[in-house]
């Protein structure tokens, strides 16, 4: 059968299989990109699954939840190889007074659990997130409601995005200089608070303002010409509908805020704390205390102690229940921002 | 078009001077006088004279981007939340109060000169809300006080009979029309002596149109109103008196019936008959 | 103006109103300059990290300089002359036993000889190899003497000065008695230094001998059993004699060496910025210049780029231009996902899984083409790099994807009508006009990757030295340490006010001028395009 040659016929080969290679180039870099992302999380998840869950009910390793880290003992008792706790390992040295002797090899930070880690980590998070929505969310307020374009808004908002290139550890450095030093605050919550506030107030000012330039103009005209001041139509008209943008952009500050270690190394984290926060004699030393935190102790275990066996267990947990953590709330922002913008259509 | 400058400046100075005497009706309630005005560095209104009579309804017309707008937002100081707007010349007064004056309260004043905007703009709020927000702000709170004037504007409105049994459920679920007769309760609602209206009908049908119009006819007993409408009939339908515009010039000022059957200037008679640019 | 002369009504239009004021503000007033300081903290904690990293780090300048001076006042510059000397004898004595390596592998891979009679064949050389190696075993041995003296001279100053600053904190004290009993000696450097400059007849005349030696050993070098490796024995003669060839020098730099001789304050900063050593809490002297640091740096944030600019930008042409609406909805979360992933969690990963799987993968002999395969060093620039491209990735994919969702819709319609296909149209208008953007993406990228600390800290292999560049592309498998990492790895130990202390804040200062330089840089060029646009 011969068809028609026509001149719109689809050129024969070349050119067109030249593009689709060239396709299928960029659609091999994306979705090797996602390969390499699902190796690491794939990885964690499975190797720290075995830390995390049992196979016998509650299937939750409860112990690893809740405790706190101790340093893990391996001996040979009567012929059997042993793993106990530092605690563990006391009580059986005082059931078993020949056990005192027995040769014993150790790792620090490889038996208990992570609880002060978690902790201190939701402390850092709230505490930190509390004072950079407070203050992001005020200078998004005068950015988009009050300010007129001028020279000092300008320099204002070149501040914000220059804010947003410094490096982690330079906020560190700041942080320990200003808070820890200067103020005499030592290494504490409030220090890391207010360091990690600093560092994700560009990520909060830039959300607040989108989610305010998205309320309709019409909502604050109406409102200002029913006779309301500027405070009341913010107030009663803008913030309301602004809010929820405000809040779910800045969960992934949230995730930012948890995910670095580098500001608290020095201003807020303890390689090792025996009280648990709420541990105080006064009200006040509850600021003023330093706090175990999950990244650091990730980083603790994974450069500290030797790689084997019995570490690779604590240290895939800890990477385990971070990640899960930061994970879960890059997750929450990115499904309630999807329904935000599909609820509110104004 | 070109326009012959001494014919305007001409027609300026006859079409008011016949009409009213500036700022000396017994009955005049804003007076404005020799406005200029500008956005920036360009100039939307050009020397603007035009006196306001008490309830009455008063139409400007004039083709797009000729400055109706911009008048009318002078008037409740809506402009001034816009970035390097000025009344460069001229004073505007109402109740022979310069309202540009400094000590002069913007929230005071757009308490008593109320606005409903073209595009209607109730808030995601529920229909009784949307009506007592205003009073809610002057701190009013007494539920009682607050339930008569919902229903009194709703009454006003012409809305009541539709949503009386919703009066909790949200604003945004009226009809077009529904929502821009809300929005006119909710101006009412705070008892305004003023009520600006910037082309109230331009996104409703012809049913809903017809409703707003009749309730301007309601109002013009108790209110002032000053409606910016692109439509001839509309004009020539609601209101008393009419203010022709064309390139931030106010062209004639007349007796609405006068401006339809007999305008005085040519200009206004080639835009009221259609027969424009 | 109303006229208020008739007050028993209310006026009509009350629109003058008194609003409470305090200060001169009303409460509108008020507000608006709260939220006003609230924007204004940006700028504030902007400032604030310039005048801490200053406050914190200033001093080091002038720490560094004592530093140096001391270096020179108590002799240890005129000492490391010898050791200079020694250092490149060790050099050659580490070329020779390359030169024994590489003939071993040839004996016993090519000619199948046992290791037994390898070593037997290799016997000459070793004998001649051992002479050599101690020729230097005299002036080493007058080093070390002198070493202590310098050392000895360098301590007593050091405790001198402690001395004077616990007299000085007594006497801020008040405690005028117990400072008068802290005794102070002087250091007399002119007395004290004459030992150690009176050594240096003895010195030439160990040099000489030593010299003299070597170059009869050049004269009886042994026969190589491989052939193959005699250029480069002869190649250790020429660097033998260029070696020698210097000794003059060395011996008038001595002489002329004078420590009175004032450090210039620009040295400080020289000695800072183009310092090719990094040596603290070191018996002898403690060096800090950050080249190696910023080499480091560098070098693991090419590598990153190297990964990452194809990848990101390639991505973000695809997802934008090429793939459906369903896969975009796929992809873009998945990729924003990837960004959340908490860079410590990252270096761990490198710790225990990237590290090992790389170098097994370099291990491999049909990959051995790869510059610098097959390696040994688990942690490396490589690996750094990789994980730091998991990094930059998501950064460069969300402005590169923004920047090409900007190009006008015109543009690609305008190209498709002239009957572009779909790839010219991507790559002759898509991909230009949106170039600046894409540009700054990369920069940002950069700034990104730059920064970041956990995962060089754990994965970079934290050795402080300039990686050997000679190599060409296999620089990449050596482990460095970064500025990130430094100061990291040493705040938490340092003396607080010590020089070290204020040397990691003066790294952090470098840092944070490296992040604002490329931050203004992308937003520069983000400027340009905005105006080629539009
Ligand atoms: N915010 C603004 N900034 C600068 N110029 C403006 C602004 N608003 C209006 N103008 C200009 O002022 C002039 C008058 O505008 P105005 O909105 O008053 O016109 P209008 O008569 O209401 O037109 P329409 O019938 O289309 O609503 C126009 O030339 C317009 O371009
Ligand atoms: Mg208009």
């Amino acid at each position: 059968m011969s068809t028609v040659s026509h001149i719109f016929r689809t050129p024969p080969g070349g050119v067109r299989r030249g593009e689709r290679m060239v396709f299928w180039l960029f659609r091999g870099a994306t979705y090797f990109v996602l390969l390499c992302g699902a190796t690491v999380f794939l990885n964690i998840v499975i190797k720290g699954s075995h830390t995390v869950f049992k196979a016998e009910a509650p299937f939750i390793n409860t112990t690893f939840l809740t405790q706190a880290p101790e340093s893990l003992y391996i001996f040979e008792w009567e012929g059997k190889k042993r793993e106990m706790g530092d605690r563990e390992f006391r009580a059986f040295k005082e059931q078993n007074p020949a056990a005192a002797k027995v040769e014993t090899e150790s790792y620090v930070y490889s038996a208990g659990g992570i609880w002060p880690c978690i902790v201190g980590t939701v402390l850092l998070v709230v505490g930190s997130m509390t004072i950079a929505l407070a203050l992001g969310v005020s200078a998004a307020i005068y950015l988009n409601e009050y300010a007129r374009d001028g020279a000092f808004i300008r320099f204002v908002r070149l501040a914000i995005l220059n804010l947003a290139g410094v490096p982690s550890i330079v906020f560190g450095l700041f942080g320990f200089g200003m808070f820890v030093i200067y103020f005499g605050w030592n290494v504490s919550l409030l220090a890391g608070w207010f360091t990690l506030a600093f560092m994700v107030l560009p990520v909060v000012i830039t959300a607040s303002e989108e989610s305010l330039k998205s309320v309709p103009k019409g909502f604050r005209e109406g409102s200002l010409a029913l006779g309301a001041t500027k405070w009341q139509t913010i107030r009663k008209n803008v913030l309301p509908y602004a809010l929820p943008g405000i809040l779910t952009s800045s969960i992934l500050g949230i995730a930012r805020v948890a995910g670095e270690t580098a500001p608290i190394m020095f201003t807020a984290a303890y390689v090792v704390r025996d009280k648990l926060p709420w541990d105080v004699e006064k009200f006040g030393d509850f600021f003023f205390q330093g706090v175990m935190a999950l990244p650091y102790h990730i980083y603790v275990v994974s450069s500290k102690i030797p790689q084997n066996d019995y570490t690779e267990r604590v240290q895939y947990g800890t990477a385990f229940v971070f990640l899960l953590l930061v994970a879960l709330i890059a997750t929450a922002s990115i499904v309630l921002r999807s329904r935000l913008r599909n609820r509110y259509k104004w | 078009m070109v326009i012959a400058t001494p014919e305007i400046m001409e027609t300026r100075r006859a079409a008011p001077a016949s009409a009213s005497p500036p700022s000396a009706g017994k009955d005049t309630i804003v007076d404005i006088d020799h406005v200029d005005f500008f956005y920036g560095a360009t100039q939307a209104l050009n020397d603007i004279t035009l006196a306001i009579e008490a309830k009455k309804v008063t139409a400007f017309i004039g083709p797009s981007g000729c400055g109706k707008s911009t008048l009318l937002r002078c008037l409740n100081r809506m402009n001034d939340l816009i970035e390097g707007t000025r009344v460069a010349r001229g004073t505007i007064k109402i109740h022979g109060v310069d309202i540009y004056e400094p000590d002069v309260d913007v929230i005071e004043l757009r308490k008593r000169v109320g606005m409903v905007f073209q595009k209607s703009n109730p808030f995601p709020k529920s229909i009784y809300e949307n009506i007592t927000y205003g009073l809610r702000l002057q701190g009013r709170s007494d539920k009682a006080k607050l339930d008569e004037v919902v229903e009194k504007s709703l009454r006003g409105a012409a809305l009541w009979d539709e949503v009386k049994d919703r009066l909790h459920a949200s604003g945004l679920g009226l009809s077009g029309g529904q929502q821009q007769r809300l929005c006119i309760a909710r101006a009412i609602a705070v008892e305004p002596q003023i009520i600006l209206m910037d082309e109230p009908c331009s996104a409703l049908d012809p049913v809903a149109t017809a409703k707003v119009e009749e309730l301007i006819q309601e109002l013009r007993s108790r209110f002032t109103i000053i409606i910016v409408t692109h439509n001839m009939q509309q004009a020539a339908r609601c209101s008393d008196r009419t203010a022709f515009f064309y390139l931030g010039r106010l062209i004639e000022y007349a007796d609405t019936r006068n401006i339809f059957t007999n305008p005085a200037n040519p200009q206004t008679e080639a835009y009221v008959s259609g027969r424009f640019g | 103006m109303i006229e208020t002369s008739s007050p028993p009504v209310a006026p009509v239009f009350a629109v003058k109103k008194r609003r409470l004021r305090f200060l001169g503000l009303t409460v509108d007033d008020t507000i608006r300059a709260f939220f006003g300081g609230n924007a204004l903290v940006a700028v504030i904690v902007l400032a604030l990290i310039t005048v801490f990293l200053f406050r914190e780090g200033f001093g080091f300048f002038a720490q560094n300089r004592t530093n140096l001076e001391v270096y020179r006042r108590a002799g240890l510059e005129y000492v490391d002359f010898i050791r200079r000397q020694t250092d490149d004898h060790t050099a050659l004595t580490r070329y020779l036993s390359d030169v024994r390596l590489r003939q071993l592998k040839l004996l016993t891979e090519q000619e199948k000889k046992s290791l037994d009679e390898a070593n037997a064949a290799l016997a000459p050389f070793d004998a001649f190899a051992e002479q050599f190696s101690a020729t230097v075993d005299p002036l080493r041995a007058l080093m070390a003497e002198l070493t202590e003296q310098a050392t000895a001279l360098k301590t007593k100053f050091a405790v001198t000065e402690d001395r004077k600053v616990e007299r000085h904190q007594l006497l801020a004290e008040g405690k005028t008695a117990e400072a008068t009993a802290v005794k102070i000696d002087a250091v007399d450097f002119a007395t004290e230094l004459l030992p150690l400059r009176a050594a240096l007849p003895a010195y030439k005349e160990t040099s000489r001998e030593f010299s003299r030696k070597l170059v009869t050993l050049l004269d009886a070098t042994p026969v190589l059993p491989a052939a193959e490796l005699l250029p480069r024995m002869e190649r250790l003669k020429q660097l033998t004699r260029d070696y020698l060839a210097g000794f003059p020098a060395i011996e008038q730099a001595m002489e002329a060496w004078d420590y009175k001789e004032p450090v210039p304050a620009w040295q400080t900063f020289t000695s800072f910025l183009f310092g090719r050593q990094w040596l603290t809490a070191s018996f002898w002297q403690d060096w800090y210049g950050i080249l190696p640091l910023l080499i480091g740096s560098l070098l693991v944030s090419l590598v990153a780029l190297a990964f990452a600019v194809p990848l990101g930008v390639g991505a973000a042409i695809y997802v934008n231009q090429i793939a459906s609406v369903r896969e975009q909805k796929l992809i873009k979360p998945c990729i924003e996902f990837i960004s959340a992933f908490p860079s410590v969690v990252l270096g761990f990963f490198g710790i225990a899984v990237l590290g090992q799987a790389l170098r097994a993968a370099s291990q491999i002999s049909w990959l051995s083409w790869v510059p610098g395969f097959p390696y040994s060093e688990r942690l490396n620039i490589l690996t750094a790099g990789c994980l730091l491209a998991v990094i930059a990735v998501p950064t460069i994919f969300t402005l590169a994807e923004d920047a090409l969702n900007n190009v006008p819709r015109a543009f690609k319609e305008a190209s498709y009508a002239l009957g572009a296909s779909r790839l010219q149209t991507i790559l002759r208008i898509i991909v230009p006009a949106s170039l600046s953007g894409i540009i700054s993406a990369v920069l940002l990228g950069l700034g990104r990757v730059v920064g970041e600390t956990m995962v060089v800290l754990l994965c970079a292999g934290n050795r402080i030295a300039i990686p050997d560049f000679t190599q060409g592309l296999s620089v990449v498998t050596e482990p460095v340490h970064t500025m990130t990492g430094i100061i990291a790895q040493e705040m938490g130990e340092v003396v607080r006010g010590s020089i070290h202390y204020r040397a990691l804040f003066v790294v952090g200062l470098v840092l944070f001028v490296l992040s604002l330089l490329i931050n203004f840089l992308a937003q520069k060029i983000v400027r340009r395009y905005r105006i080629s646009i539009g």
